[in-house]
């Protein structure tokens, strides 16, 4: 039996590894193909029948997004429209998380089902009256208008997870603070959030990356080329210059690296948040 | 000292419920302003008739539900959002399920292939379907060579040109997309099943998918259940992937609901009909949430 047990071990981790191996080359795939189309010139790209590694490697595409094609432009627009929701959505979230955590209040369960469903609220669903709203509102095609809704819709996640957070700090460390005369706001600053970092860097994170992927309130509030993120004006690039792929990927490239490397940061956690008591993070 | 601290706490109780509010108030603000109000007009704007900006002409009472419930087209691109969820969320949990089963075998690298198998779901979305887009290119595109260069197929389809072959290759991006999900999810599941579940069965000699149904099933059953309404939640929603990558085309054959939706309201400017299939759509994610908010404080009891 325990012979069974050894030879399964051996003729099945194999067969395990390999099936791994096909697995993964069929999942990056997509990856690859970005990659040897950045690397080679125009004229390597429409060669019929295509070819997987070009002939000659280059990086000259490298440059040319960043000179010719505006890419500095919907980075910028990118990161200020990251940056400034996920900004908004702590403000928003921290004292709301805290408040879900902390505090006893008439309602308390009914607000933690209210966050949790609104998580799951279709943008698509809402964004045909909003387009109204933000006209009256005045935010058509401006930052702000992306930096609120944006902030708006990662906030029930957020929330979520930092009062998570905040429960798993022990009450009486706050208890201590207050005997020795600490206002709730000074426990607050000096010792809940420093102790939370973690789980504030998710949010944060999160809140950043989701705003750096969002595209359809973008598609649907945008106009002005100079105020695009990444993700619509590579969309509209596409439309505009279609059939310059070797440009695509490589502003496809420069456009998944940060998100990429921030997800690794947070990626367990993410998990744990999202899929709920069962899984530790 | 237990004395001092509960005292103060009940006689501050209401000044607390006070403070909790005051905390809630700008989240709740926002929340009503920019999801809940655009929401409660949608649904005016299904019960009204609508001019070609979205504003209210007046009421239409259930007129425009009539129209589009009596209208063709709202059934097929209803079926083929719940057909398009079914078989994407099956086809993620299964390759999921094998993928998570493969982490969880002990194998040189098997950090880094966790890593890489990530990788479809840390990508951008709307950037990852741009990418797809070329990918699937019949004539310079790699996909169409490499099936052609392993022998899979000798004569591969222009994959967005034709109404089934469009679909499949847009339901196969969603499931790369949402395959990675599933597999962290079914293998933190697997990781905290105890060791000696398994230890106890090897010497009753169990095989390894009497194990698989016995243990690893049965203890990662709630998350199962989670991660599928989570998935069905993301998939029944997904815009991205069909909007950039065939934008519902060719000739609306690919469009679900949720693109549907948007080509009636910003294409067609026939604002009443969006916002019915809007408040439908509402109704149906509305319900899969709440199975999933029941299940998901079902397992924080749990726990």
């Amino acid at each position: 039996m325990s012979g069974s047990v050894a030879a399964w071990r051996s003729r099945g981790k194999p067969v395990a590894v390999a099936l791994t191996v096909v697995l993964l080359l069929v999942m990056l795939f997509p990856f690859f193909v970005m990659i040897t189309t950045m690397l080679r010139t125009s004229q390597e790209v429409y060669v019929s029948p295509p070819r997987w590694i070009p002939h000659i490697v280059t990086f000259r595409n490298f440059a040319i997004v960043w000179s010719q094609y505006q890419l500095l432009g919907y980075f910028k627009s990118s990161l200020v429209i990251g940056v400034g929701s996920t900004i908004l959505n702590l403000l928003l979230s921290i004292p709301a998380a805290y408040a879900i955590a902390r505090l006893r209040f008439a309602g308390r369960q009914l607000f933690l089902y209210l966050f949790l469903v609104v998580q799951m609220f279709s943008p698509v669903v809402v964004v045909i009256s909003l387009f109204k709203t933000f006209s009256k509102l005045g935010l058509l095609d401006t930052y702000s208008g992306l930096v609120i809704i944006n902030a708006v819709f990662t906030m029930a996640f957020s929330v979520w997870l930092l009062s998570g957070y905040f429960r798993s700090i022990p009450v009486e460390i706050e208890e201590a603070a207050f005997i020795d005369g600490a206002t709730r706001s000074q426990t607050v600053i000096r010792i809940i959030l420093p102790i939370s970092a973690p789980g504030l860097v998710t949010t944060a994170i999160y809140t950043f990356i989701s705003a750096w992927n969002e595209f359809l309130f973008a598609l649907s509030f945008i106009q002005t080329q100079s105020k695009m993120p990444l993700t619509l004006g590579l969309y509209r690039f596409v439309g505009r210059w279609s059939s310059q792929w070797e440009l695509l990927a490589t502003a496809d490239f420069l456009a998944i690296i940060p998100v990429l490397v921030l997800f690794y940061v947070i990626q367990q956690r993410l998990v744990a948040g999202l899929a709920g008591g069962a899984v530790k993070g | 000292m237990a004395d001092s601290l509960t005292a103060p706490k009940q006689r501050f109780l209401a000044p607390e419920a006070r403070l909790a509010y005051l905390l809630l108030l700008p989240a709740v603000v926002v929340l009503v302003g920019f999801m809940i109000y655009p929401l409660v007009y949608v649904v005016l704007m299904s019960l009204s008739t609508t001019n070609r900006l979205g504003w209210l002409t007046h009421f239409a009472g259930l007129k425009n539900f009539l129209a589009v419930l009596g209208d063709g087209n709202f059934w097929r691109v209803t079926g083929r959002s719940l057909i398009w969820t079914a078989l994407a969320v099956f086809v993620k949990m299964s390759l999921g399920m094998v993928i998570a089963l493969l982490l969880n075998v002990e194998f040189p690298g098997r950090k880094v292939a966790h890593m890489l198998f990530i990788a479809p779901w840390a990508s951008s979305v709307p950037i990852s379907v741009l990418l797809w887009s070329w990918v699937y290119t019949p004539e310079f595109g790699l996909l169409n060579h490499t099936l052609r260069m392993l022998g899979l197929t000798g004569n591969p389809p222009v994959w967005l040109g034709y109404p089934i072959s469009a679909f499949i290759a847009a339901i196969w991006v969603d499931i790369w997309i949402g395959v990675p999900f599933m597999a962290l999810v079914f293998l933190a599941g697997m990781k905290s099943i105890p060791e000696d579940q398994y230890e106890s069965a090897h010497i009753d000699g169990v095989n390894a998918v009497q194990k698989f149904a016995f243990i690893t099933l049965p203890g990662i059953r709630h998350l199962v259940l989670v991660a599928t309404l989570l998935s069905a939640l993301w998939t029944f929603n997904d815009f991205n992937v069909i909007w950039i990558l065939t934008a519902g085309g060719p000739v609306d054959t690919t469009d679900i609901l949720i693109t549907s939706i948007y080509k009636y309201a910003f294409v067609y400017l026939k604002f009443d009909q969006a916002s019915v299939m809007a408040v439908v759509t509402f109704l149906i994610l509305t319900g899969i949430s709440a199975v999933y908010a029941k299940f998901y404080f079902a397992g924080e009891r749990r726990s």
